[in-house]
């Protein structure tokens, strides 16, 4: 039996959805936690999309989002020049650093005791979230506003892209180690420590580097500028969206396209696989996030595998119908009017 | 005889992921994970208070649902924000009432046949019964 991807929709943000992380896999699954315009980020049980609650504080939109790896803090970038912390159990906020100007990435250490944030002011700071009181360390050089900032190769390296320039720098002397320029706009950057990789997205381009010297690997060119892209945890495939709505799936190997997904009514501004490589998320200028199958048909959290001779009849159907009808007619509405809602990019709305 | 084309069939799913329910912000202060904080000593909450509410927040909001039902098919007038008011039969609602669906959106540069209101954007609504 042949079987159609059926993307789950998580409810609860109004405005564009423009970042989102996962946790590591805790005792209790993983989670994620997504950026949205609307200031409210919001975390989520991983597998199944189910809301578990809202982060609230920020007055203005917010940029970047990120969970520490047991999912116990989050932390957050806004529009209103401030950096979230917070305890990621109960919702409070633990911590707000000030900023110049409009922050737009953070990241934990993996042992969760310093946070980076990046942001319009061309600057990277790495706070001590054990001294809270502390001036953070800068580092200077960015001639473009930071837009995505990482650690990488074991926290003793930094990762961060401003508008065409990738750099590496050294935590330890606070220097750049290394630069990379590319022709067009940098619009994300994914690190994968297994491996050490660092995936690149501009243009139309999905590049791969060498997280420790910046080398080329590959790089895949996809039908339409891609906003984001994220690499399978075992590197089977490559997932990307962009400005067209579509989710494409490529074999990382061979750089076939396997699969192309549409179902955002708008430009998709983030994609990332969960920790376990069963799913991916992806956020969009439609103000929703999805879940997609990594591996569309098993069952796996709210996705259920239904064999012909395990329908138990009549009643099953209309159950199992209801969310793709509702879906099914949710496109048609959008189809029509997809043009004029969504004409402009966002980097012109904002 | 002709074979007939492979029809995918969507996958099924047990249910729909939960949003926020609209006047929490969550974070179940029973929920899986506060074990991982040590107790806070609170005292017992009283029943009788909290019971009322919770009976008082349903009747509001069976009222609320009910009203949206009766609203399905009639044209409504919405006040938004920058003074703008527009008007459009209303269609449906989506589980959160986060959005509006509506057609027939007459607005100041034109009638648009089908158009999703974002229910943050909205003031004010009315229409006659």
């Amino acid at each position: 039996m042949a079987m159609r991807q059926t993307p789950l929709t998580c409810s609860g943000h109004t405005r564009p959805v423009v970042d989102l992380a996962f946790s590591g896999i805790t005792p209790y699954g993983y989670f994620l936690i997504s950026a949205c315009k609307d200031g409210k980020p919001m975390l989520r049980q991983g597998d199944t999309g189910d809301w578990i609650g809202t982060f609230l504080g920020h007055k203005g939109a917010v940029w970047g989002a990120t969970l520490n790896k047991d999912a116990t803090k989050a932390a957050t970038a806004a529009a209103d020049f401030t950096a979230k912390v917070w305890d990621a159990v109960s919702g409070d906020e633990l911590m707000t650093l000030a900023h110049k100007h409009i922050v737009k990435t953070v990241d934990f250490t993996q042992d969760s005791n310093y946070l980076l944030t990046g942001g319009q002011d061309k600057l990277l700071r790495i706070y001590d979230l054990n001294k809270p009181e502390a001036e953070p360390k800068e580092i200077s050089g960015h001639t473009s506003g930071i837009k995505k900032a990482l650690w990488c190769s074991e926290d003793k390296q930094i990762l961060s892209a401003d508008d065409k320039t990738v750099r590496l720098w050294d935590h330890a002397t606070m220097t750049e180690v290394k630069s990379l320029n590319f022709n067009m706009s940098v619009s994300s950057m994914e690190y994968i420590p297994e491996g050490e990789i660092l995936v690149i997205t501009y243009g139309r381009s999905i590049a791969f580097h060498s997280a420790v010297s910046l080398e080329p690997i590959k790089s895949f060119e996809a039908p339409a500028t891609i906003n984001s892209a994220s690499l399978h945890p075992e590197k089977e495939f490559l997932v990307a969206g962009g400005e067209d709505f579509k989710l494409y799936k490529y074999d990382y190997n061979s750089g076939e396209e396997l699969e192309s997904y549409k179902g955002h009514f708008g430009p998709i501004h983030c994609v990332r696989f969960s920790p376990d490589g069963e799913l991916y998320a992806s956020g969009s200028e439609d103000g929703t996030l999805r879940l997609w199958q990594t591996v569309v048909g098993k069952t796996y959290g709210l996705w259920k595998c239904v064999l012909p001779e395990e329908d138990s009849g009549e009643l099953a159907k209309p159950k199992i119908g209801f969310p793709e009808t509702a879906e099914e007619e949710l496109e048609e509405i959008a189809s029509e009017n997809s043009d004029s809602i969504y004409s402009s990019t966002p980097e012109v709305k904002a | 005889m002709q074979s007939l084309p492979i029809i995918p069939v969507p996958v099924p799913v047990l249910r729909l992921p939960r949003g926020p329910d609209g006047f929490s912000r969550g974070f179940a202060p029973d929920g899986r994970r506060t074990i991982l904080r040590p107790e806070v000593g609170e005292g017992r909450i009283q029943d009788p208070p909290e019971s009322q509410e919770q009976r008082a927040r349903a009747v509001l909001r069976e009222r609320y649902l009910r009203s949206l039902l009766a609203m399905v098919g009639h044209p409504v007038s919405f006040t938004l924000h920058e003074g703008v008011h527009v008007t459009a039969q209303f269609g449906a609602t989506d589980l959160d009432v986060a959005n509006f669906y509506v057609s027939q959106l007459q607005t100041p540069i034109g009638v648009q046949a089908e158009a999703l209101l974002r229910c943050s954007d909205i003031i004010s609504y009315s229409f006659k019964l």
